[in-house]
């Protein structure tokens, strides 16, 4: 049982990590509409990237 | 590679052997996968055709963004206007937020982000279709504002830049602080109560009491953050209520939780008795998640009652100063009172304004609700937010900005928003003595035990006050409330405030107001009734349409648009010459001949003469087309058509019990007509605002509760004197405001399931309290009687909260049928009138 005094405080340290990942993605806007980026998907064209990338454009 | 057939959709090359194509603009143009069809069809079908037509394809290249003139937009780059509108990044990059009107769908924020992605220096941009709202950032030397707002425009939508203080709002911040504190008590809720599983399981099989005081000690950890910061709201509010003397439901939380947290910590030094850390986080957690779907709900409600700066134009032509013909064009807020500027047909007024030149029709509906436009001349007022139909006015601004009489309307309306819903209120009134009775309660039965056997007093206190917390008294509510504007949401209606659930489920009259609930709201042809011998109906139409292309006139738009005409087989153009009379008709020629079309007076004696013969359905408009010697071609019969499913309604509601009435302030006549076309028992015509509200009140005092259903803002006083008020998604948006509970869609059907659904509400909403005061009936004699531990009462308020919640949640489960549901099609179609209308 003594792997537990090991293992709870890794969980802990795991869970301060998930708590600071969502915090930034918070913090960075990604929770701010939850309906478009579900259709975002279906309506996508991403394939054609920025007018700037056109060498990218080229190499296809 | 020559001969490689590129994708008319995202320009890559199609892959050998790939044989498939989609229609658009009547060609079938060559696709490169399924996807790239898919989208490129619902282009098509939704009438975003133009944009293909917009863009230049070399073979290879990715679309570029439409060519034009910003012109309308340059007053947005000028040094001083800029930064009202744009923020400066640490970079040197601007970023801006913009309100797109006419974005409804994720086909919309497609179109628009792949767009304007293409513009050089444009960097990053993010369309959020739920709350219409573009963030876009860009380089300073490479792009220009005005640019942006062009490009935006010639898609078909409209830009309107919003001021820093409104984009980086107050709202977005608390939202993202409250999901920060949901998430915190969330994690730290699931941490607690593994271990506390651990503790209950040790409790009965044994445990080595150092892993028992690690487990403790590690809780105390968990349960530290979550009491502190994500339960930090129920404290300040706690606080708030103690400082102004009205103890609030909040009260009693901080102090189970306090105390919970403080007994735990005590038995965690001293190392023994019972530790109350899981009761703690798992209380925080879900009060929080309550209030965080309550809030949710708010917010898309204000969100999408949009703010008043979207009403006005976002530019003016500004007569510049010491000069009579020098016109700039230059952003709305900073125009100042006393600037004079030029309004042209069409456009609307920026300001409270006094007209120094010229006449013209002006559409103040916006305002007065009144759709019949107003002559307005020399020396007259108009009022910001109204459209100048006809003239070209030059205008002196009087009040500008906040002081507007639109931006007062505003304000009064944002006032009447922010007061808390009665069923809050009450449960604040509740909670007073429900607090005071606890705290009473508990004290009674430790002081009690503390004599009978001193080492029972604490856990048994504790117990009833861990049991009579209000978590399932004060979740009851806003879990149902929330459950149910979500699952209203998804059908359509939007819940502004609290009260229209219960008033919906309870109201046994309901009264329309008629312009543009029952009906559509615009006129639409009757009939052509041919006066002359020489000409038949479909050239009259013709010529009509070509008269009234230039109009923006309400009238007008009963004509076909041209190109549209079809069957008449013409192609003409709008007469260059027409010279509109403001209130009256358009004169202009086609085809070498001068035609009138307008009022009788207008036209012609011979017209008013007609007017006596003809024989009209009630509730019409005639409007004549004569020509220059006075005489009379044609009439049309305009009238205003209903809604497709307002007969539907009224049977409905009929039916379940509940009379029906119209107050409009139309004519009588026209009332009377529309009542007896839809079967509606009560029909009140030429009433003012007043007597709509005098009559409200009148039944009111009769014991009756009535819902309104309204559309203008001269509604206001009326939606907000009413019992429950309801308003149509396609009315003036500040009525939205100002109502209860708006119907997004262009229907009246979900009317019907908000009633429906308010009633089921209503019923969860009983059986949530009747569960929750019965289980503290209950539980509180166990508690004070010592039998119950204060585990045993954590694990009998968790259950109880959770059962309220999942009652609840049912809601939004319950009838959430597919057929009621809009699908992702009809969703994506929905911008395709709006966009083709403002299409060039």
């Amino acid at each position: 049982m003594s792997v537990l005094y090991f293992l709870i405080p890794l969980g802990l340290v795991l869970l301060g990590l998930a708590v600071w990942a969502f915090f930034w993605a918070v913090g960075s806007g990604q929770f701010d509409d939850m309906d478009t980026p579900a259709w975002r998907v279906v309506m996508d064209d991403d394939r054609a990237p920025p007018a700037r990338d056109e060498e990218k454009e080229d190499e296809r | 590679m020559a001969d490689t057939r590129h994708c008319f959709h995202c320009g890559l090359p199609v892959p050998a052997g790939l044989d498939l194509t989609a229609r658009i603009d009547g060609e079938d143009r060559p696709m490169c996968c399924h996807g790239c069809k898919a989208v490129a069809e619902l282009i098509g079908a939704s009438g975003f055709d133009a944009y293909y037509r917009f863009r230049e394809l070399p073979p290879g290249e990715a679309p570029a963004p439409p060519p034009g003139d910003d012109q309308h937009w340059r007053g947005f780059d000028d040094p001083e206007t800029l930064p009202l509108f744009a923020a400066t990044r640490a970079d040197g990059r601007r970023e801006a937020v913009l309100h797109v009107e006419g974005l409804y769908c994720s086909a919309c924020s497609w179109l628009l982000e792949n767009v304007l992605r293409r513009l050089p220096g444009v960097d990053e941009i993010t369309v959020n279709t739920a709350s219409s709202r573009l963030h876009v950032i860009w380089r300073t030397e490479d792009a220009r504002f005005s640019a942006i707002l062009g490009t935006i425009e010639r898609l078909g939508y409209r830009p309107h830049p919003q001021s820093l203080t409104e984009s980086f709002s107050p709202r977005h911040r608390e939202r993202r602080q409250a999901l920060k504190r949901l998430l915190v008590a969330g994690v730290g809720m699931m941490q607690v109560m593994m271990f506390a599983v651990a503790l209950y399981a040790g409790a009965f099989q044994g445990i080595d009491p150092e892993m028992r005081s690690f487990l403790v000690w590690v809780s105390a950890l968990v349960t530290t953050p979550v009491v502190f910061y994500a339960g930090r709201p129920f404290f300040q509010s706690a606080w708030r209520g103690l400082r102004s003397g009205r103890p609030g439901m909040d009260l009693p939380v901080s102090i189970a939780v306090g105390g919970a947290y403080a007994a735990s910590l005590y038995a965690a030094v001293t190392g023994h008795g019972e530790v109350y850390f899981d009761s703690a986080t798992m209380f925080v957690f879900f009060l929080s998640l309550g209030r965080f779907l309550e809030m949710s709900a708010r917010h898309g409600a204000t969100e999408r009652s949009a703010a008043i700066g979207q009403l006005l134009p976002d530019t003016v032509r500004r007569i510049a100063d010491g000069s009579d013909d020098g016109e700039e064009i230059i952003a709305v807020a900073r125009l100042r009172a006393g600037d004079r500027f030029v309004l042209r047909p069409g456009e609307r007024v920026p300001a409270d304004a006094r007209i120094l030149n010229g006449r013209a029709s002006v559409d103040e509906s916006l305002i007065t609700g009144e759709s019949e436009p107003v002559p307005r001349a020399a020396g007259d007022e108009v009022t910001a937010g109204s459209i100048n139909l006809d003239g070209a006015l030059t205008l002196a601004a009087e009040r500008v900005g906040q002081d507007t009489m639109l931006a007062s309307i505003s304000r009064l309306l944002e006032r009447a928003q922010a007061e808390r819903p009665a069923v809050a209120v009450l449960a604040d009134r509740v909670a007073s003595w429900f607090v005071v009775a606890v705290l009473a309660i508990a004290a009674t039965v430790g002081t009690a035990w503390w004599w009978i056997e001193p080492g029972v007093a604490f856990p048994a206190a504790l117990a009833v006050l861990v049991v009579t917390c209000p978590c399932a008294l004060s979740l009851a509510t806003p879990a149902a409330l929330a459950a149910a504007n979500t699952a209203l949401a998804d059908r359509g209606i939007l819940v502004t405030r609290s009260r229209a659930l219960e008033g919906l489920a309870e109201f046994d009259r309901i009264v329309f107001d008629k312009t543009g609930t029952l009906t559509r709201g615009r006129p639409e042809l009757e009939r052509v009734l041919p006066l002359s011998e020489e000409i038949d109906a479909g050239r009259c139409l013709t010529i009509a349409a070509r008269l009234e292309s230039g109009s923006e006139h309400t009238l007008a738009r009963a004509f076909p648009r041209l190109g549209n005409s079809g069957n008449s087989g013409d192609s003409g153009n709008t007469p260059a010459d027409l010279r509109p009379v403001p209130g009256r008709g358009i004169e202009g020629t086609v085809d070498g001949e001068r035609y009138r079309i307008g009022s009788a007076e207008f036209v012609g004696e011979a017209a008013s003469a007609a007017l006596a013969r003809i024989e009209t359905v009630a509730a019409s408009t005639v409007v004549f087309l004569g020509d220059a010697n006075g005489r009379v071609l044609a009439a049309f019969e305009l009238r205003d058509a209903l809604r497709d499913d307002a007969a539907e309604v009224v049977r409905t509601l009929r039916d379940a019990g509940i009379a029906t009435a119209i107050a409009s302030g139309d004519r009588s006549r026209t009332v009377q007509a529309i009542a007896g076309r839809l079967g509606i028992d009560d029909a009140r015509g030429g009433l003012r605002a007043e007597d709509k509200l005098a009559w409200v009140r009148q039944l009111q005092a009769a014991g009756e509760k009535v819902a309104l259903v309204g559309d203008g803002i001269n509604d206001a006083p009326v939606l907000a004197g009413a019992d429950v008020s309801i308003a149509m998604g396609a009315g003036t948006t500040l009525a939205q405001s100002s109502a209860d509970a708006v119907l997004l869609g262009d229907s009246l059907g979900p009317l019907l399931e908000a009633v429906e659904l308010s009633r089921r509400t209503r019923r969860i909403i009983r059986q949530n309290i009747g569960w929750a005061i019965g289980y503290n009936v209950l539980a509180v004699p166990l508690a004070a009687s010592g039998m119950l531990a204060p585990w045993m009462a954590a694990i009998g308020m968790s259950a109880s909260s959770l059962l309220v919640v999942l009652n609840a949640l049912r809601l939004r489960r319950g009838g959430a049928t597919a057929g009621v549901r809009r699908t992702p099609v009809e969703t994506a179609r929905a911008p395709s009138p709006g966009v083709l209308e403002a299409s060039p």
